[in-house]
């Protein structure tokens, strides 16, 4: 597998078309979900979308393949998307908090979430909600299926801090999803 | 809440927990309601989590990716594939273009049965003669058949665009809205651009299907896209915003 990864590499290095296209099509999904979800409307994701495939094919000469080519798009596409984030809230003087430390607070006594029917819009509408470095974390390990350890290898930070963040992300959610079926 | 224990459950839910801890946690929920709710919470999260569609983008971001390449000088032009017969190649491409174009062209007559039979103009833009000095009588033959699939895809675009300006003349200016409008010009500019930059890419390498495959799938995308604009204005004139909303929500997905 890696070393199909590394042919279709070589090919784009050497400028084929075709070859970058297979490259789009085989991860541009995962990384649009992403870009979406980070960044909360798909219009400013396809921008983001496009910025980060051509980053890619700029920066594939530095590829070495010490990572899977999927994991280094994630961390592509997670830079992106976090520097987009910061920018747009510098621009808006929001506060943001990357690695967060308050799990959100649940009140005992609730109906279960099992028992409220907590469907994907709900989720979806909680999770534009969570700080962006948990979300990020989560939505990499949850969503889209990676290992703590290529979560880590993604956002840049060690494998005990990608567990934390998700577990934090997890408690976060069911605090916001038992809040908005009881309000 | 056994805070102890949050770890281990989320743990649990990862699939991370070790064999010892594991144990530990299953005495203690068999004991423990709030914790046995508390990881059927995680498992809820975890569960819808792992169900969220996958989002596609739509097919302009890699075409916007493709130009930003070509005008950067960052990509080759289409390399020829000689190993292969062109001919069979093309023959394939043919047929498949006879199928799409009736199709079109099946649809169109459906939705315009009732419109005035003005006889379509076709643009007939076909690629100029290559001047490759290599070319025998076969290329040649093989020449006369990709202008002629061309040829056929350039009149169903024709037909379309005309149905598209006499089913727009034909009722009040605003038949589409503002933002609709400017979102099919964007996409008509978008693949209009892709038409032009393969057909460059096919006039100096005639011989390359892939610039061929490239110019055709530009074409399909122009077929479909009026098909669209037509089927939505069509839906907007029965007054069915449900219809209408449908199509233009797989416009702003294409």
């Amino acid at each position: 597998m890696r070393t199909e990864e590394m042919a279709l590499v070589d090919r784009c290095r050497g400028g084929d078309l075709a070859a970058f296209e297979e490259l789009y099509r085989a991860h541009a999904g995962k990384l649009f979900s992403v870009a979406c979800r980070m960044v909360g409307n798909p219009t400013d994701a396809e921008d983001l979308l496009q910025e980060i495939f051509l980053s890619a094919h700029r920066k594939l000469d530095g590829f070495r393949g010490e990572s899977a080519l999927g994991t280094w798009l994630y961390r592509l596409a997670t830079n992106h998307c976090l520097d987009y984030l910061r920018s747009r809230a510098a621009r808006t003087n929001q506060l943001t908090d990357e690695l967060d430390d308050e799990p959100g607070r649940y009140e005992p006594g609730r109906a279960g979430l099992a028992e409220q029917a907590v469907t994907k819009m709900d989720l979806e509408r909680a999770l534009a909600q969570l700080p962006e470095g948990c979300r990020a974390a989560f939505l990499l390990h949850d969503v889209q299926g990676l290992e703590h350890r290529e979560v880590a290898q993604a956002l840049g930070i060690a494998e005990g801090t990608s567990k934390s963040q998700v577990h934090k992300a997890r408690l976060r959610l069911r605090s916001l999803l038992s809040r908005e079926k009881s309000g | 809440m056994h805070t102890a224990y949050r770890e281990s459950i989320q743990e649990l839910i990862d699939g991370t927990i070790g064999g010892i801890r594991r144990a530990e946690l299953e005495r203690h929920l068999a004991e423990c309601a709030e914790c046995r709710s508390f990881l059927a919470d995680m498992e809820t999260i975890r569960q819808t989590a792992d169900s969220l569609d996958r989002l596609e983008p739509p097919d302009r971001v890699w075409l916007q990716i493709a130009g930003r390449l070509r005008q950067e000088g960052r990509v080759q032009p289409p390399q020829p594939r000689p190993a292969r017969s062109p001919r069979y190649a093309l023959l394939a491409i043919a047929a498949a273009l006879v199928l799409a174009v009736g199709a079109a062209i099946v649809a169109l007559v459906s939705q315009y049965r009732a419109t005035p039979a003005t006889p379509p103009t076709a643009t007939a833009t076909v690629a100029e003669p290559t001047g490759n000095p290599n070319a025998d009588l076969a290329v040649e033959s093989v020449e006369t058949e990709f202008r002629l699939a061309e040829q056929h895809y350039q009149n169903a675009i024709a037909k379309l665009e005309q149905a598209a300006r006499l089913d727009q003349a034909g009722r009040d200016a605003n038949t589409l809205d503002a933002q609709t409008a400017a979102m099919l010009q964007k996409n008509l500019q978008v693949i209009d651009q892709a038409i032009a930059e393969s057909r460059e890419a096919v006039r100096s390498e005639p011989l390359s299907a892939a610039a061929r495959d490239s110019l055709f799938d530009a074409l399909r995308r122009k077929v479909a896209l009026l098909q669209d604009t037509i089927a939505l204005m069509n839906e907007m004139r029965k007054g069915n915003s449900a219809g209408a909303a449908q199509i233009v929500d797989g416009l702003n997905k294409s």
